[in-house]
C-alpha cells in the first residue's frame, strides 16, 4: 500500500515539475498581447527560419541516417561497437562542447577549414551552417531509434519478400520501412525536437543573425533580454508547435497500434 | 523509506549553507559584465573577505534576470545605463561608476583590415553585440555618427548579433569574423590572437562601467564593501592590469 | 521436377544430400531439428549458398556452384511457405497476397488477389491484417502469397507446426488438395513423421544432413532400414474411408479390407495412426476379451528383437507393426507365417487425415 502511494506521489511531483514551467509561459499573458508580440518584426523570421533548418536537418538525418541505421542493425563487423559509441557520441555532449567541436573540424581554422574553403562552402555565419549544427546533435537521437527498430524486424520477412521476387532493395522499402516505422517515427519526431531546440552548438558554430541564422531559441534569448513578454510570446509558439508535432506522432503511432484487435 | 528520508535532508543541507565552511565567511554572488572574466576571475578567488562566485554573461541579460526576480549580491555592468535604469526601478542601490573601458575594432593578428572604413569593403564579415548588450549599444551608438553611406555599409557586413562580447571575441578567434568591436581589454585578454585598431577621438565612446548592491542582498555590507572594492581595492587593481581605465573623476 | 543435390557444411551440420521431386509430386523430408532439413529449403530458396550444389527447377539452372552460377532468390520462381507464414505486418490479406504481382494496375492487382483468397475461402477476411487472423487463416493467405506468383516449385517449411491441434486436420486436408491441384514439384520438411506421412506422396528420412530412408510412408513405417527411422516414424499408419459409427465412434473402412474404429472424429478418405507398442497380438480365433476394440487379422512376417522388446512385422490388408514384450512373443510362439490378430484400443487410433 505505502509502495502505491509513493509510486502515486513520484508521479505527481514529476507531473508537476515537468508541466508548471511549460503552463507559466501560458498563464502571464493574454492571447492577445502573445499575438502582437509575435508581428514584431524578427519573431516571425526566427520562426520561419527554425522551421526551415529544422526540417532541412531532418531531411538530412533521415535521407542518411536510415541507411546506415540498418546497416548497424543488421550486420555485425569488426570494430561495431566502436562505430556505434561514435555515432552515439553527441548525443552527451553538451552543446557548448558540440559548438567547439563543430568549429575545430569545419570552421575557418578547423580540420577541413582550408578544405572547404577551396571548394567555396561557407559554412559559419551560414544557414547551411545551422543546418550542420541541427544535423549533428539532433542524428543521434534518429538513429538510436532506427536501429533498434530495424533491429525487431524479423528477418524472415525480408526472406519472405525475397522469394516472392523483391530485390533486396525493394524489400527495404516495402517490407523493412513500414515494418519499423513506428520506431523511424518516434526517432524522427525526438529529433526534430532536438533541433528545434538547439541553442549553444548554433549560436557557437553560425552566430545570430535575423533571418539568416537567429533561430527561435536565439531570438528568444535576445528577447528576455530586453522584454520578457516577447520572450514569452516566442516561447508559447515554440511550446506549442512542439506539441503539435508530439502529438500528431502519438495519432499515427495509435491509429497503427489500433487497427484491428486481434483475436 | 527512512533512509531515502535521510539521504534527502543531507542533500538539501548540502545545496543550502555553505555557511558552515570557512568559518563563517559570507558568500556573494556578482552578476558582472562578460568583459571582465579575465580580470574579475582571479581577485574574486583571492577576494579575502568574502567568498564571491561570479555570474558573467552580457550585462543585459544579467539585468534582465534582476527584473525576473534573481537576486544577485552586486551587479557590475559595462554601462551606466542599465544599473541607472535598476536603481530607478528600485532594484539596485545608487550605482558607483568604478571603471572606463576603451572601445576597439578588433581583428584576428595579421590581418589587413587597418581601419574603420576598411569595414566596408565587399565581403568582409563582421561580428558585433547584439542591440541590447553594452558592446552592441557602444558599437551603433558609433557606427551612427559615420557618414549615412559609410554606417549602411558597415552594417549591411554584420553577420552576427552576438549576446556578449566574448561571443565576438569567439567569432574572431576562429577566423570566422573578419573584424569585431570588443574592449580593448578583450584584445589583452586574447594575447596574440587579436590586434585592436584604435578610434579616432571624434569617434570613440564613452564606456563606463558601473555597480551597485542588489536590492535584497543577503549581506549587504559585505556586497558594498565588494563594490568599494571595485574603485579601490585588489579588485580594482586587477582591472587596471587588464587595460581598463579608472573611473572618471 | 525439382533436381538439387547439395555437399556443404552449416556449422556442426554437413549436408549431403541428393533428390528430385516430380511436378504434382510433394517430398517430405522428415528428421529431428538441427537435421539441417531448413537449409535444405534454404538453399534451393536461394537465400543460403551451399559450398557445393546444383539446384534446377523446370529446366532452368537455379544454381551450380561448379560453374558459378547462383540466381538470386528474387529470381527463382520458387514459393516458399515459411514456418510462422511471414505474412507482412503492415498490409492487409489481399495486400500479402498481391505483394508479389507486379506490371499491372492495382485495380487488376486486388481483383487477382481476391480470386486467389476467394479459392481458399478467405475473401471476407481480404482486409483484415495478418494481426486478426487465426493461425489457419494465416497459413492459408500465405499459401495465397506464393501461388500468386505462379511458382515452379513449392517449398514449405513445417507448413502444420504453428497450428493447434484442432487446425491442423484441416489444414492438413486442404493443403494437400492445394498440392494436388497445383501440380508443380513440392519439397516439405518438418521434424513430425505424421505431418510428412500426411503430406507427402514419398518421405525422406534425414539424420546428420543424409537421407537414410525414403519411400512412401507406409513403407517407411512398415519396414525402417534403421534403428534411427523406425524410432523416428514410430507410427504405423493404415488408410481407409471414415464415416461416424454407433456410440460416438469413427467407423475406418481399411483400403484393402478390414475395419477399425477410433474415438477421433472423421469422415471421408483418412489415414490412421496407431503405435506399435499400442498393438496387441492373440492368437487367431481367439474370442475377444478385455476392452480391445479393434482386431484385424493378419500373418507374421518377421520378427526382430529389439532391447528387450520384439518389434512383429504383420502382414494384413496393410502392413502392421506391432512392439511387445519377450515374454508375450515367446508365449506366442511367433514366427514368420503364423497367423495371428492385431488388437489395439479404439482410443489408441489416430485418426490423422488424408
Amino acid at each position: 500500500m505505502i509502495f502505491r502511494i509513493a509510486l502515486g506521489a513520484a508521479l505527481a511531483v514529476a507531473l508537476v515539475f515537468l508541466t508548471l514551467p511549460v503552463v507559466a509561459i501560458f498563464v502571464d499573458s493574454t492571447p492577445g498581447e502573445l499575438i502582437d508580440s509575435l508581428g514584431e518584426p524578427g519573431a516571425l523570421d526566427a520562426l520561419w527560419l527554425s522551421l526551415r533548418t529544422t526540417a532541412t536537418a531532418l531531411a538530412i538525418i533521415l535521407v542518411v541516417g536510415t541507411p546506415a541505421a540498418y546497416l548497424l542493425a543488421t550486420r555485425s563487423f569488426r570494430g561495431k561497437a566502436a562505430v556505434v559509441t561514435l555515432v552515439e557520441l553527441p548525443l552527451v555532449l553538451p552543446p557548448a562542447v558540440a559548438g567547439v567541436a563543430l568549429l575545430a573540424a569545419l570552421g575557418p581554422h578547423g580540420i577541413v577549414g582550408d578544405e572547404l574553403d577551396s571548394a567555396g562552402v561557407e559554412l559559419t555565419f551560414q544557414t547551411a551552417g545551422v543546418v550542420v549544427a541541427l544535423t549533428f546533435v539532433a542524428s543521434p537521437f534518429y538513429i538510436r531509434q532506427a536501429v533498434a527498430g530495424f533491429a525487431s524486424v524479423d528477418r524472415t520477412l525480408l526472406d519472405a519478400s525475397r522469394t516472392l521476387g523483391s530485390s533486396e532493395a525493394r524489400g527495404f522499402l516495402r517490407v523493412v520501412i513500414p515494418s519499423a516505422m513506428p520506431s523511424l517515427v518516434a526517432g524522427a519526431a525526438l529529433a526534430f525536437g532536438r533541433a528545434l531546440g538547439e541553442f549553444g552548438a548554433t549560436l557557437m558554430f553560425a552566430g545570430s543573425l535575423q533571418g539568416v541564422t537567429q533561430t527561435a531559441p536565439l531570438a528568444i534569448y535576445e528577447r528576455f533580454n530586453v522584454e520578457f513578454e516577447d520572450a514569452l510570446a516566442l516561447s508559447a509558439v515554440l511550446v506549442a508547435v512542439s506539441a503539435a508535432i508530439l502529438l500528431s506522432v502519438k495519432l499515427v503511432q495509435g491509429s497503427e497500434a489500433l487497427g484491428g484487435a486481434p483475436r | 523509506m527512512a533512509a531515502l528520508a535521510g539521504v534527502l535532508v543531507l542533500a538539501a543541507a548540502g545545496c543550502g549553507g555553505d555557511e558552515a565552511e570557512g568559518g563563517g565567511e559570507p558568500r556573494l554572488v556578482v552578476s558582472a559584465a562578460s568583459s571582465m572574466t579575465e580580470a574579475l576571475t582571479e581577485c574574486a578567488r583571492d577576494y579575502a573577505a568574502a567568498d564571491v562566485r561570479l555570474q558573467l554573461a552580457g550585462s543585459d541579460e544579467l539585468a534582465a534576470q534582476i527584473r525576473q526576480g534573481v537576486k544577485p549580491d552586486v551587479y557590475a555592468a559595462a554601462n551606466t545605463r542599465l544599473p541607472d535604469e535598476l536603481h530607478d526601478e528600485g532594484l539596485l542601490s545608487r550605482p558607483v561608476e568604478f571603471a572606463t573601458n576603451t572601445f576597439v575594432l578588433a581583428t584576428p593578428a595579421g590581418s589587413e583590415i587597418d581601419a574603420v572604413e576598411d569595414l566596408r569593403r565587399e565581403g568582409v564579415a563582421i561580428a558585433i553585440g547584439s542591440e541590447s548588450v553594452p558592446i552592441g549599444a557602444y558599437t551603433r551608438e558609433t557606427l551612427a555618427l559615420l557618414p549615412r553611406a559609410q554606417e549602411e555599409a558597415i552594417l549591411a557586413n554584420v553577420r552576427s548579433n552576438e549576446p556578449d562580447v566574448k561571443g565576438i571575441v569567439g567569432k574572431l578567434s576562429q577566423g570566422a569574423a573578419d573584424a569585431g568591436f570588443v574592449y580593448v581589454t578583450d584584445v589583452n585578454a586574447a594575447g596574440e590572437e587579436l590586434e585592436a585598431i584604435e578610434l579616432p577621438a571624434e569617434l570613440e565612446p564613452e564606456v563606463t562601467y558601473g555597480a551597485g548592491v542588489v536590492e535584497g542582498a543577503r549581506d549587504p555590507g559585505a556586497a558594498r564593501a565588494f563594490v568599494e572594492g571595485l574603485v579601490d581595492g585588489p579588485c580594482a587593481d586587477a582591472l587596471e592590469a587588464a587595460g581598463f581605465g579608472p573611473p572618471p573623476r | 521436377m525439382l533436381r538439387a543435390e547439395i555437399r556443404t557444411r552449416l556449422g556442426a551440420v554437413g549436408l549431403d544430400l541428393t533428390f528430385e521431386v516430380g511436378p504434382g509430386e510433394c517430398l517430405a523430408l522428415a528428421g529431428p531439428s538441427g537435421a539441417g532439413k531448413t537449409s535444405v529449403l534454404r538453399v534451393a530458396a536461394g537465400l543460403v549458398r551451399p559450398r557445393w550444389g546444383r539446384v534446377e527447377a523446370n529446366g532452368d539452372t537455379w544454381l551450380d556452384t561448379e560453374r558459378g552460377i547462383d540466381v538470386p532468390p528474387e529470381r527463382r520462381r520458387c514459393g516458399y511457405v515459411f514456418q510462422e507464414y511471414a505474412l507482412f505486418p503492415h498490409l492487409s490479406a489481399w495486400q500479402n497476397v498481391a505483394y508479389p504481382l507486379r506490371g499491372m494496375r492495382r485495380a487488376e492487382r486486388r481483383r487477382r488477389a481476391l480470386e486467389l483468397l476467394e479459392r481458399f475461402g478467405m475473401r471476407e477476411l481480404a482486409d483484415a491484417r495478418p494481426r486478426t487472423l487465426s493461425g489457419g487463416e494465416r497459413q492459408r493467405v500465405a499459401l495465397a502469397r506464393v501461388l500468386a506468383r505462379r511458382p515452379a516449385a513449392l517449398l514449405l517449411d513445417e507448413p502444420l507446426s504453428a497450428l493447434d491441434a484442432r487446425t491442423r486436420a484441416e489444414a492438413s486436408r486442404e493443403l494437400a488438395a492445394v498440392l494436388r491441384e497445383v501440380r508443380v514439384p513440392a519439397l516439405l520438411v518438418t521434424h513430425d513423421f505424421a505431418e510428412a506421412a500426411q503430406l507427402g506422396d514419398r518421405v525422406g528420412v534425414i539424420d546428420a544432413g543424409r537421407v537414410v530412408q525414403e519411400g512412401t510412408p507406409s513403407e517407411l513405417a512398415a519396414e525402417p532400414r534403421s534403428a534411427f527411422v523406425a524410432d523416428f516414424t514410430g507410427a504405423v499408419v493404415l488408410t481407409g474411408t471414415a464415416r461416424p459409427g454407433r456410440e460416438d465412434l469413427t467407423e475406418v473402412e481399411l483400403d484393402g479390407g478390414g475395419a477399425v474404429a477410433s474415438t477421433d472424429p472423421g469422415s471421408g478418405p483418412v489415414a490412421v495412426s496407431v503405435y506399435p507398442w499400442e498393438i496387441a497380438i492373440e492368437p487367431a480365433g481367439e474370442p475377444a476379451h478385455g476392452s480391445t476394440r479393434n482386431r484385424l487379422p493378419a500373418e507374421v512376417l518377421s520378427v526382430t528383437t529389439v532391447g528387450n522388446r520384439v518389434r512383429v512385422s504383420l502382414a494384413g490388408a496393410q502392413p502392421i507393426v506391432a512392439e511387445i514384450t519377450l515374454d508375450s512373443a515367446e508365449r506366442l510362439g511367433l514366427r514368420p507365417g503364423v497367423r495371428v490378430l492385431a488388437t489395439w484400443k479404439a482410443t489408441a487410433t489416430r485418426v490423422v487425415g488424408n
